[in-house]
């Protein structure tokens, strides 16, 4: 099943095929429009408390816009049409948060992945990248990934611990 | 989906069975052991520990 739900500094996001919500809890100051208005979207009893496919992306607009703080905030997926939206879409995030149209994908591109060789230890890789091993194929988002880099770990490619009872130097 | 995020992440990481670690892309390398810095866009760092130049790999894991 593909995940809708993915992390950004500060909080979650979102998305259905045409919208992307943003939810920054540390702003939530419970004002509950959200879940009185759309529970089949924002249901804080479930986990994630947000179900794009529970109604149609107007309505969840609608909802998103009377949040009274920046606690929820949205964009069109398709980048073209956030240039133009109007003033009357509060909570685009062009208003309630513009720091996060460059937060997004485009800054964890920028910015270098930190590549970390460790004394006598591992690769400690930080940042967002793709990462591929055993066939597998994954997506890392502001995190952290050990490699092992003595040949010893039961957990390869993954450092485990065992560089140091097997007295690596390196 | 798989497809956008593949063009989103610049920085390629390639766990290469039975061989090195291959890193491709826009990375800062700091080696804490050797005091050195490598952001060349491509490398291959050793995963056996039996190079004998590390962090790269020498191919000592083919032998």
């Amino acid at each position: 099943m593909e995940k809708n739900e993915s992390q950004f500094s500060g909080g979650r996001r979102y998305k259905n095929k045409d919208i992307t919500v943003y939810w920054k809890p540390s702003a939530c100051i419970h004002a509950s429009y959200c879940y009185r208005e759309l529970l089949e979207v924002f249901d804080p009893s479930k986990r994630p408390w947000v179900d794009m496919e529970g109604s149609t992306t107007d309505r969840i607009i609608e909802v998103v816009n009377l949040c009274p703080t920046e606690a929820l905030a949205w964009k069109w997926n398709d980048e073209t049409k956030n240039d133009s939206v109007g003033s009357d879409q509060l909570n685009h995030i062009n208003f309630r948060r513009p720091e996060l149209m460059n937060t997004d994908e485009n800054d964890s591109n920028n910015e270098p992945v930190s590549v970390k060789i460790m004394p006598d230890g591992p690769i400690v890789l930080k940042g967002s990248f793709t990462i591929s091993y055993n066939g597998n194929k994954k997506e890392v988002r502001d995190s952290m990934v050990s490699i092992c880099r003595c040949g010893v770990s039961d957990h390869m490619p993954f450092c485990d611990g065992q560089h140091r009872k097997a007295g690596f130097i390196g | 989906m798989e497809e956008n995020n593949e063009k989103k992440s610049k920085v390629i990481v390639e766990v290469i069975e039975f061989g090195p670690l291959k890193i491709t892309g826009n990375f800062l390398i700091k080696d804490l052991q050797r005091n050195t810095e490598d952001s060349s866009g491509e490398v291959r760092l050793c995963r056996c520990g039996k190079s004998g130049n590390k962090p790269y790999c020498d191919e000592s894991c083919k032998k």
